[in-house]
């Protein structure tokens, strides 16, 4: 019985993270996660006007600085209706802010999916293929943002989002040219990614019908099957979800059993050895993301995979491009129902309160993302985010390991772990902030 | 002298000449033909400067306007308190009163008194923006300083020069016991008072 | 035949969001760009060499871009300053390109700690003791993020061995000499000083009352479109000056004003000037700014 110990670093992440692996025996025992450097976001935004949190916040992440704003404007109108200052979306603002916050959905996992896990799968694999992964990537990426930035006026760091709703006042020129957007990245979606039409693949819910998938998930589903990725990196099979929108709903899901959640039970805690801080619920760790929201919802195929595979990384990869299939057909839907004669602002300039607390959460590509702000005379005097990378990272507590360490521990390789890390879409800079 | 700058003193004339018979006599009571027998002028050529009463009326607003603006920007380009500024603005202003009372009293009963003449041509502030500017300076330079109040522009700008106004014209309908300069100190403290920081 | 290597690209990221590595994947041109370099390492693009490769000094580098603020000491990637790392590549490298706000200024993350963390070559508008040494390579474009294009630009400009023009702060004229104002679809509005009622309104100018600073904001935002589309003023969002060495400043939804008058002036453009022009058109009242842009029949 050797203990051995070996550091590893990780790039590509949105930044690096250095791992310490300790073998025993010839598996993983364990696992330390160090993220890099603290910038102190949340300190950079005390004394300043509420609001400009709607600014600064996005720039926590620059590839999903779009949930941070959805954020950041849900806290400040959560904290009006504890005020006493109830603030009514149109329906116009709740479907804008979704669309959006769906468009950075897709080009999230999209890059995960072609960035990230090709090429790692790829030499994982030892499979080299000389396809332009990144080029499919950014063609989707750029067109569905494109869509976004219609209403958003740009991505990356739009601000666009503001109490009482949004500041775009979009014409049906806008809607147009963005259910355009989004037609072309369906079709992108069908011709290059699944071969099917969107409706057949949103058909399929069960994994006997797994094999009509073609196109480039087809390959990786293949790819990861043939290497028995669906008997590795499961966790603790416990999920977690604190945003509300069209895809999601709020709950937990212990096993196969959904139960309700209350935002107030979560505790951040700091870590020794690294600037990340854990988040617990209740004292207990969870899985948050893609495959979370899946389990929460009860997504049939999502169900399907899990009953055989578990939280393996078959069922967690899948989860998360699935994502996509749902997140296009729901931003179809967004647009074709937006009431454009609706008030894009509901809020009366002059009627901003200068005291207030609220929590904001949103579903971010990774999972639930949870900012705080306390106001008084206007000023921020505290802010708090908890990313969803914090929950899936963290060192884990006296009870237990981490939700990602525990995936990779029992794993016999560095590269079968790395693999499997990397399967969480890890985000340095969110994990640091 | 050149034609140019000849007839620029001729204009300039007429508009002084016709500010005072505005100002004393009234403006519809003033014919044109009463400024060019004042200035010893035939009616036609005085048609060629000015072609017609209302558009003369616009012009001497302007040129007072202008006047006063000149006299208030050499305050603002000063390098004292905004307190002293008020002091001395009311100073100007209360000056301008005595000395050439037909300015003020030409704002305060002509301009004021028939805006039908001045609705075409000299809308909301257009011919008195050479003053408004230098009240606009004033007020941005004392809030930026710290020593006047941050306020919406028109109470700040009411409170001063509706006061000032006020002031001259109490003086035109003789009703002030004093000389009109023995109220500077004490109405250049109340309007610091009122919209000091 | 011979062929001439490309130049090897190196991009390097300090304390940095990532925005401006996503804000040039935006590009619909990307990969025809790319195809003038090596790319020896990108954050998220394949590259050449390992991060561990750029870390032991090994990687070749003809250009640097520079994406994030700089710190002397504390942050590390594998045990090493980066800022030995950024001093051994912006040595080796013939041109150096800030990419964004953070790089050239300090940017947002510089309030954590402004006594040690800044640009690469600026602190603010300020020289830092880097300048002298690095300045006769240095392009930069500031922006949170920067603008893809604007990054093209120095780019292809670069491959093609052309001279960039640039001003003090090394920002290339062809890209900064505009303001952000320059091309805002509110333009009408800020020609009669016809303020916006709220915020979602296509109607009315952000820069009376939002806090838009588009009119002092060097940039060119409202000419080279955001996502080839848009941009913050067009979806009635005020700009935040983000290219500005100023950039972040406080209340950036609010404008600063001195009794109903706007504390900054538009860029270049004397007080007496702007007020003389306020007092005038403010005594109009023009029914089509008063009313809405478009209205639709029930």
């Amino acid at each position: 019985m050797k203990s051995v110990k070996i550091k590893q670093l990780i790039e590509k992440i949105e930044g690096e993270a250095e791992l310490d692996f300790t073998f025993n025996d010839g598996l993983i025992e364990d696992v330390k996660i160090n993220f890099g450097f603290y910038r102190g976001i949340e300190e950079i935004l005390r004394g300043k006007d509420a609001r400009d949190a709607l600014v600064i916040t996005p720039r926590v992440c620059g590839i999903c600085n779009h949930a941070h704003l959805l954020a950041a404007v849900d806290a400040i109108e959560d904290g009006y209706k504890k005020a006493g200052q109830n603030i009514v979306l149109s329906s116009k603002a709740k479907d804008i802010r979704a669309f959006t916050l769906a468009c950075e959905l897709i080009q999230n996992h999209i890059k995960w999916f072609y960035m990230t896990i090709f090429p790692q799968l790829e030499a994982y694999v030892e499979v080299k293929s000389e396809v332009n992964y990144a080029m499919k990537a950014t063609y989707l990426a750029s067109t569905i943002t494109k869509a976004l930035a219609i209403f958003a006026g740009q991505w990356p760091h739009s601000s666009y989002a503001v109490p009482g709703g949004v500041t775009c006042d979009p014409t049906h020129l806008d809607v147009m040219q963005a259910q355009s957007l989004v037609d072309e990245s369906i079709r992108f979606f069908e011709q290059v990614i699944t071969g099917l039409s969107l409706d057949d693949y949103l058909g399929i819910d069960s994994v006997s019908s797994l094999g009509k998938i073609e196109g480039d998930f087809g390959n990786l589903l293949y790819m990861m099957g043939s290497h028995h990725m669906s008997e590795i990196g499961q966790s603790y099979d416990r999920f977690i979800v604190f945003g509300e929108c069209g895809l999601s709903k709020a709950g937990k899901s212990i096993v196969t059993n959904v139960s309700n959640v209350d935002v107030r039970y979560v505790k951040e805690a700091l870590q020794e050895g690294t600037v990340a801080k854990a988040v617990s619920y209740k004292e207990r760790l969870y899985e948050v993301g893609p495959l979370a929201r899946g389990m929460v919802a009860k997504t049939p195929i999502v169900k399907s995979l899990h009953k055989r595979y578990k939280d393996s990384l078959l069922t967690r990869v899948f989860a998360r491009v699935h994502e996509v299939a749902l997140l296009l057909d729901y931003s179809k839907t967004l647009l074709q129902n937006l009431e454009l004669d609706a008030p894009s602002c509901t809020l009366e300039r002059g009627t901003e309160l200068s005291d207030f607390e609220g929590t904001g959460v949103v579903e971010a590509a990774r999972g639930s993302l949870i900012h705080t702000t306390t106001v008084k005379n206007g000023l921020i005097t505290n802010y708090e985010i908890i990313t969803p990378t914090q929950w899936n990272l963290s060192h884990g507590n006296e009870k237990e390991q981490g939700i990602a360490i525990k995936a990779m521990v029992g794993s016999k390789t560095m590269e079968e772990a790395t693999f499997i890390f990397r399967t969480f879409d890890v985000c340095s800079v969110c994990t640091t902030q | 002298m050149k034609i140019a700058e000849k007839k620029a003193l001729k204009r300039e004339s007429i508009i002084q000449t016709a500010l005072q018979l505005f100002s004393t006599n009234g403006f519809h009571k003033t014919t044109i033909p009463d400024i060019a027998t004042k200035l010893q002028m035939s009616v036609g050529n005085l048609y060629n400067y000015f072609s017609s009463k209302d558009i003369l009326a616009q012009e001497i607003i302007k040129y007072t306007s202008e006047a006063l603006g000149e006299k208030i920007r050499v305050v603002n380009m000063m390098d004292v308190s905004a307190e002293e500024k008020i002091h001395k603005i009311v100073t100007v202003y209360f000056t301008m009163a005595q000395d050439k009372p037909e300015m003020i009293e030409y704002f305060l009963r002509v301009y004021l008194s028939n805006r039908e003449v001045f609705k075409d041509g000299c809308d909301g502030m257009v011919c008195v923006s050479g003053f408004i500017t230098e009240i606009m300076i004033f007020f941005d330079d004392s809030v930026s300083s710290g020593e006047l109040r941050n306020q919406d522009f028109f109470s700040a700008f009411g409170l001063f020069m509706g006061y000032l106004g006020g002031m001259v014209f109490l003086k035109g309908e003789e009703v002030l016991p004093k000389g009109i300069e023995f109220y500077i100190d004490d109405i250049s403290r109340n309007i610091y008072n009122a919209l000091k920081a | 035949m011979f062929i001439t290597p490309k130049p090897t690209l190196l991009w390097l990221q300090a304390i940095t969001c990532n925005g401006n590595t996503h804000s040039f994947l935006n590009h619909p041109d990307l990969f025809s760009i790319l195809s003038h370099f090596e790319i020896v390492h990108h954050p998220s693009l394949e590259s050449s060499y390992t991060m561990e490769d750029v870390i032991n000094g090994e990687v070749p580098c003809d250009v640097l871009i520079l994406e994030g603020s700089f710190i002397d000491e504390g942050f590390l990637k594998a045990g090493v300053e980066v800022s030995s790392l950024i001093h051994t590549y912006a040595t080796k490298a013939k041109h150096i390109i800030s990419a964004g706000t953070c790089a050239t200024f300090g940017g947002i993350f510089k309030q954590k700690d402004p006594e040690n963390i800044s640009g690469f070559c600026f602190d603010l508008e300020e020289k830092t003791s880097r300048y002298d040494t690095y300045a006769s390579k240095l392009i930069s474009l500031p922006g949170c993020p920067m603008h893809p294009k604007w990054m093209s630009y120095v780019l292809l400009m670069l491959a093609a061995n052309k001279k960039i023009a640039i001003d003090n702060l090394h920002r290339p004229v062809e890209l900064y000499g505009y303001t952000v104002h320059t091309g805002c679809t509110r333009n009408e509005y800020f020609e009669w000083k016809i303020d916006t009622k709220n915020y979602g309104l296509k109607e009315g100018c952000l820069f009376y009352e939002q806090g838009c600073q588009g009119p002092y904001t060097r940039g060119s935002c409202n000419k080279i479109l955001w996502n080839d589309i848009s941009s913050k003023t067009r979806a009635g969002t005020p700009c935040f000056g983000c290219t500005e060495p100023t950039f972040p400043k406080a209340s950036l939804f609010h404008t600063q004003t001195n009794m109903g008058i706007p504390a900054k002036m538009p860029l270049g453009v004397p007080r007496r000037a702007y007020l003389t022009l306020t007092g005038v058109v403010k005594s109009f009242k023009i029914k089509r700014f008063t009313t809405r842009l478009l209205e639709y029949d029930e």
